[in-house]
């Protein structure tokens, strides 16, 4: 026979949970909910920085600027490019990395996970240091590689070239993003039950069949944990174009993020850029909901 | 649920990153809410500590150098200063987000581009006109008193300290491919032509990138702009300061020169600082980003006055034009304050500045800069002999008298230093005609007038 709880018992369990929940909850409202309510309230303001000029209120005039911007527009596709080569290249590599791995001695494991992970926990300037150097137009060690191997008669601006900036930006990209889903890959394939795998393979099937038939169900959570994480991190890619490029040459590196940052700080239009970032949660809401979409139909 | 939640959280996610940093903005009109009603000077109370935030003004980036100063004029007043040291990397963003916050400091140490034409012209900044009488306004020089007025006649900026910014050349690489004959080492000018001479014997001695158009971002941009404008002669605002003006004819004439120019290459992979580091490795024969901070120090590497890495001699020279006379680029640096509300507080600040900038103190604060005094004479103390004891400053006293018009105080001044260097970006990323040069420079320029 189930036991009741007294409505007394049961309210003061209820009151226990949301003082416990409070902390949390102060900061995720104050740090989340109200910025995310102001973002979407001053997008439609001609809000700026002068302190003699109020904020105006013009609709949907800065969603309808947007679509009207060329920069806004350059910088939407390259995002766009972004995302869709760093997110399958991301998952495809870290699972092949993962799967290499994670049957290894936990010496050589823990090489492998501290070599991939480490760029993940260096600070973004440092990265960004040694990448600027290795890019260099006049004495970097990529033009250094390529002349002495007779690849190249000229030495190749990386960065100052519209046609290999975005390209060199996403490798960056790559390698810091691929150590977190390596170590999740590593996880997710180490709890996979491996008496369904050998039982599989007692029944014939193949090291392809074990993997799509059996693994790959039960990593799918992880997958799409890695699909949706990378997805948001390549739509948010800044730090990068700040540091090396500013969005140049020609803005063949402008993401909507820098653009965000260039237009709401260096030209203090607040409520510009503020339409920006709700037209960017919007895109990226949508391809979250088609990932989880696509991960249940498998 | 959960997909819904999940949703709900990528959301989230982004919005608070897209909405950082802006979160205080509709709180900025508050501050013209309830504005400082300015007390007449002699009934104010003088707060006993202010605080500073500098930008690295030639000496002004030592925390050593400054130190010394602050300290002497909180013995003399009793007025502490605390100082924040700014990058010019980040020290916009910084000051912006402490204005929209209402934590801005009392004082600042910058140009007008940002005092007068930036936070003064947006409401954030204290009138200090009430300073200059007319003593000060016959000693300061005439370029910079005006460069510290908004057009409405309110003074946003006193000045302390001015330069002209100037190009470089290495000696030796001149002399080795036999191109120093195409300097004037005694007026440190040359003409259009003379540069170009010296160009193509410096490539036809050296190859590669004899020195750069650098436009990876707007660092050290003077320094392409006052090669641009004096080549052929061409301006980048009119005579008011009202409209930019850089797409005249004369423009595209030196950008295509330029262009078509061997050993001078556009590279949108530095900026003026990466140049100035190409120039002292020896990478680069020339810079255009230059100054007499630089002359002293070249690359801020304490190598050496006037030196490369290599131990080669460093020529500083103006910008070549047909006629060989330049107009340079000015930098004018001084103090403003904020309008914090505080009426104490903009006393003390007040005081600090004519302490700094108009007093028996100033040929000091002037020397901790590196730079030259924007004025003659301070409370009667004589300042044209600052630096009478360094020969470097005295030799770069001669480019001074070619100080430009300091347009930098235009409307829209922000905006157009970014239209000028994706300007220089898409010229050159063109095919070089002049039909596509010319396309460039409207465009941007005209994205420059439209702010």
């Amino acid at each position: 026979m189930p036991q009741t709880v007294s409505p007394r018992l049961r309210r003061k369990e209820t009151i226990s949970a949301y003082l416990f929940l409070l902390p949390s909850l102060v900061f995720f409202l104050g740090f989340v909910v109200f910025p995310m309510v102001l973002c979407i309230v001053t997008s439609f303001f001609d809000a700026n920085m002068n302190a003699n000029k109020p904020d105006v209120f013009i609709g949907l005039a800065n969603y309808v600027e947007l679509w009207q911007d060329k920069v806004f527009l350059k910088a939407l596709v390259n995002t766009i490019i972004i995302v869709l080569v760093s997110v399958p290249v991301v998952c495809v590599f870290s699972l092949w990395v993962a799967s290499a791995i994670y049957r290894m001695k936990e010496g050589p494991l823990s090489f492998f996970r501290v070599v991939f992970y480490l760029p993940v926990v260096t600070g973004s300037v440092a990265v960004t240091v040694v990448w600027k150097w290795m890019y260099n137009n006049y004495y970097g060690i990529f033009n250094y590689l390529l002349k002495g191997a007779g690849l190249i008669e000229k030495n190749i601006n990386w960065l100052g070239d519209p046609k290999y900036a975005l390209a060199c930006i996403i490798i960056i990209l790559l390698t810091t993003s691929v150590g977190q889903p390596i170590v999740l890959y590593v996880s997710a394939l180490s709890n996979v039950d491996n008496s369904l795998v050998e039982a599989a393979e007692v029944d014939g099937a193949t090291n392809m069949q074990c993997f799509w038939r059996i693994k790959w169900p039960q990593i799918m959570p992880t997958t799409l944990y890695i699909l949706v994480i990378t997805t948001i991190n390549s739509f948010q890619c800044f730090a990068l174009i700040q540091l090396l490029t500013s969005g140049g040459p020609n803005y063949a590196t402008e993401t909507v993020m820098y653009y965000i940052y260039y237009t709401a700080f260096k030209l203090y239009r607040f409520g510009y850029g503020n339409a920006m970032g709700v037209i960017l949660a919007i895109f990226i809401a949508v391809l979250s909901a088609v990932q989880f979409r696509l991960a249940k139909e498998s | 649920m959960k997909k819904i939640l999940a949703l709900v959280m990528a959301l989230c996610m982004i919005f608070a990153l897209a909405a950082c940093g802006q979160s205080a903005a509709p709180a900025a009109p508050a501050a013209t809410e309830a504005p400082a009603e300015e007390a007449p000077a002699e009934e104010a109370a003088v707060a006993s500590s202010i605080s500073l935030w500098t930008y690295p003004v030639g000496g002004y980036g030592s925390e050593e150098t400054v130190k010394a100063i602050t300290d002497a004029f909180t013995a003399e007043t009793g007025i502490e200063v605390t100082v924040e040291y700014l990058t010019y990397a980040d020290g916009d963003d910084k000051v912006n987000t402490a204005l929209t916050a209402g934590q801005a400091p009392d004082l600042i140490m910058e140009g007008p581009e940002r005092l007068v034409s930036n936070w003064g012209a947006n409401g954030y900044m204290v009138d200090i006109s009430d300073m200059f009488d007319d003593t000060d306004k016959s000693e300061i020089n005439a370029a910079a008193l005006a460069a510290c007025f908004a057009p409405d006649g309110a003074a946003y900026e006193y000045p302390l300290v001015m330069t002209a910014h100037c190009m470089a050349v290495n000696l030796n690489a001149l002399k080795e491919a036999g191109a120093d004959q195409y300097v004037d080492l005694e007026s440190h000018t040359w003409t259009t032509e003379q540069f170009a001479e010296a160009v193509k014997a410096l490539y036809a001695k050296f190859g590669g990138t004899v020195g750069a158009v650098y436009c990876g971002g707007q660092g050290g941009d003077q320094g392409t702009r006052a090669l641009v404008n004096n080549y052929y002669g061409g301006t980048f605002t009119n005579a008011e300061h009202t409209a930019y003006t850089w797409d005249d004819a004369k423009n595209i004439q030196a950008l295509k020169t330029l262009y078509d120019m061997e050993g001078i290459d556009f590279d949108a992979a530095i900026v003026g600082g990466d140049e100035i580091a190409n120039f002292y490795n020896g990478v680069f024969k020339m810079a255009f980003c230059w100054n007499i901070a630089q002359q002293l120090n070249p690359n801020s590497a304490g190598t050496g006055e006037g030196k490369t890495l290599n131990g080669d001699d460093i020529v500083f020279m103006a910008f070549p034009s047909e006629d060989g006379v330049a107009n340079l680029q000015g930098g004018i640096w001084g103090l403003g304050v904020f309008d914090n509300g505080d009426a104490a507080k903009i006393e003390a600040a007040k005081t600090f500045i004519k302490w700094m900038c108009d007093s028996e103190h100033t040929p000091e604060a002037v020397r901790a800069s590196n730079f030259f005094a924007a004025r003659s004479a301070a409370e009667g103390v004589d300042l044209s002999g600052v630096w009478a004891d360094n020969e470097i400053m005295n030799e770069y006293t001669k480019l001074m008298p070619m100080l430009g018009d300091y347009y930098q105080v235009t409307t829209g001044w922000a905006a157009a230093r970014t239209a000028w260097w994706n300007m220089l970006q898409q010229v050159g990323a063109s095919d070089g005609s002049e039909d596509a040069i010319a396309a460039a420079v409207a465009e941007f320029c005209g994205q420059a007038n439209a702010q």
